[in-house]
């Protein structure tokens, strides 16, 4: 028990730090923020429009309803869940900054990972509960019912925050890639939209060929938006709620494990020169 | 008195890719590298007692910097082993910096966009230092560096000599048992520099904390270190007390001369006189001055000052004290030699 406590006791700070440099630099935030919500709106439009000129009421198994929901439940996964704490990591070991953290009694992921929770904590607070409000007033008004599901919402909290925990080490393995790179703004925007696209960010899983959402249906992809995105909709059965929940676990740990591999190998490969 | 550090024949090698010029050069490095290897430390041994202050000096290159990244855990050295108070650094690095305090001049450990006091805060709490020992600590460190007129500012916003003496500050919260400090005077003017090395000999003197100090600065060298070790490519050149550097190499002596009569330089002949080599013996002509500066284990101060009243008029004389950076020339011109 003191062992845990110390442990939030080293790293709390951190993600004070992080909060007082999101509000340093709140201008950035809401920018950001706003920007991300205007191009949700485009997407519903955008979907609308699949839907006017359709000939049924759904499509592909979803109905207009089921889309505005989960346009922008996925929107809100992917904005907590995004992750770029551990970005700089491979930048750091290239031009030797990482020397700094190694002065320090602390685990590099984890100096990365509270820092992060600041920012991604005062996110939350401001967006996760207009954004679901809104979206369940928007069923009860279409539906005229009460559809919130009491148990599912707390599977898909347990859900975000695996899909945030591999976000975080996935990341942290790719800004190993500076090593190669040098620079990883070209690489990251690439990244960021075929992860958009593979984790169903941008089109739901269930619209693509059912050979190519079975694949990506078990890479981490799906683990990191489409898992807790679908739990939240209850499209998932309890039994495949458990599997779908068993499996993010399995993909946090890989990334863990891989992350931490790497680290080995490139710190004792570390060649700080000069300053 | 025990050791507090030590390093027992020390080494690191990096690889370098070497690169051939233009874009061809660039396809071959990708394809086939040609590699080499640099010996950035080549087997130094040292050691460093308890409550010391030693001087690490070098020139730029040198290794001094990967020496201390080796002792401080950053760098996994290629052979040899350091040991500081008993402990190997790169062995559970992260019980073992809590022992330790470092600085580099030229990097910051504080974070950049927080100010200050909320630095200090986060470090409290990684470091668990209790809250009265806190209170202690920072009202020392800012009786002994200053802090309290910039301590509610970022520290994106601090100057130079600002950080660094934060820096300085930081490393020293919980209480370490040995500073590292790379470079902890660069680029700062001579009243922050004063400050600072006032700092230095307060901690080492009330807390008995043991101290490497790397720098180019000569002036922190002789306020600081009674013991200084000296690298050069890698390789340890001198080990001792800086009297002992003075002494050893210090056998140069400079004498100014002015004369009443600034022809009469032509009639001293010193070279002639004492059959010196220049490498003994130099000769710098400011007329109405000269600047004699010779080996004095060849040749007595006595004789020189005799022969020059002798030969020519002196209106007045003035003898030049042994300056170390002299000394550090002659020690490397002898290495680039052998």
């Amino acid at each position: 028990m003191t062992a845990i406590r110390r442990f939030f006791r080293t790293y709390r700070p951190f993600t004070r730090a992080g909060m007082q440099e999101l509000v340093a630099y709140r201008a950035n935030f809401i920018c950001f923020l706003i920007g991300e919500i205007m191009s949700c709106f485009i997407m519903y439009f955008v979907w609308k429009a699949v839907f006017l000129s359709s000939d049924g009421e759904t499509f592909m198994g979803f109905t207009m309803e089921d889309m505005v929901v989960y346009l922008f439940i996925s929107f809100l996964t992917g904005y907590l869940t995004y992750s770029d704490g551990a970005f700089a990591v491979g930048e750091e070991i290239v031009d030797g900054s990482i020397a700094m953290r190694m002065i320090k009694p602390c685990s590099f992921d984890m100096c990365f990972l509270f820092h992060e929770l600041g920012s991604r904590i005062v996110s939350a607070a401001m967006i996760f509960v207009p954004i679901t409000a809104g979206v369940e007033v928007y069923r009860w008004y279409i539906t005229g019912a009460v559809q919130f599901r009491p148990l599912n919402f707390l599977f898909y909290i347990l859900s975000l925050l695996l899909a945030y925990m591999i976000s975080f080490y996935f990341n942290v393995c790719y800004g190993f890639l500076a090593f190669f790179f040098k620079n990883l703004w070209g690489t990251g925007l690439m990244k960021e939209t075929i992860v958009d696209f593979l984790s169903g960010a941008t089109i739901p899983l269930a619209f693509m060929p059912a050979g190519l959402a079975a694949v990506l249906n078990v890479l981490p992809f799906a683990s990191l938006s489409y898992t807790p995105v679908m739990i939240y909709m209850g499209m998932y059965s309890g039994r495949e709620i458990a599997w779908r929940m068993a499996l993010q676990a399995v993909w946090m740990l890989l990334m863990l494990l891989l992350s931490k591999l790497i680290w080995r190998q490139a710190v004792s490969h570390l060649c700080v020169q000069g300053g | 008195m025990e050791n507090m550090i030590i390093a027992d024949n020390l080494r690191k090698e990096f690889k370098k890719v070497i690169k051939e010029p233009g874009l061809k050069g660039s396809l071959k490095a990708l394809f086939k590298p040609e590699k080499q290897i640099v010996k950035a430390v080549d087997g130094i041994s040292f050691s460093v007692r308890r409550g010391e202050i030693l001087g690490f000096l070098g020139p730029n290159g040198a290794g001094k910097s990967t020496v201390i990244k080796m002792l401080t855990g950053i760098l996994v050295p290629t052979a040899g082993e350091c040991r500081i108070n008993g402990r190997i650094p790169q062995k559970d690095r992260k019980s073992y910096v809590r022992e330790i305090g470092v600085v580099f001049g030229q990097r910051t450990q504080l974070w950049w966009d927080l100010a200050l006091r909320e630095t200090y805060a986060v470090l409290k709490e990684i470091y668990e230092v209790p809250d009265d020992r806190y209170r202690e600590r920072m009202a020392f460190l800012n009786e002994v560096l200053e802090l309290d007129s910039f301590i509610t500012s970022p520290v994106r916003t601090l100057s130079l000599g600002q950080r660094m003496r934060a820096d300085i500050a930081a490393s020293l919260l919980h209480s370490p048992k040995v500073l590292f400090l790379d470079e902890p005077t660069i680029g700062l003017d001579v009243v922050v520099k004063e400050n600072i090395r006032n700092a230095i000999r307060t901690i080492n003197e009330q807390e008995g904390t043991t101290v490497i100090l790397t720098t180019h600065d000569l002036s922190d060298i002789e306020l600081l270190c009674e013991r200084i070790v000296m690298i050069d490519k890698g390789k340890k050149v001198f080990d001792g007390a800086l009297s002992a550097l003075k002494h050893d190499y210090g056998a140069i002596r400079t004498f100014l001369f002015e004369l009443y009569h600034a022809d009469d330089i032509e009639r001293l002949c010193y070279h002639e006189r004492f059959r010196l080599s220049d490498d003994e013996l130099t000769i710098d002509d400011r007329r109405p001055h000269i600047a004699v500066k010779f080996n004095a284990d060849r040749v007595s101060t006595e004789d020189i000052v005799a022969y020059t009243l002798s030969t020519v008029h002196v209106k007045d004389m003035e003898i030049r004290d042994v300056e170390i950076e002299e000394i550090i020339r002659r020690i490397y011109r002898r290495e680039v030699e052998v």
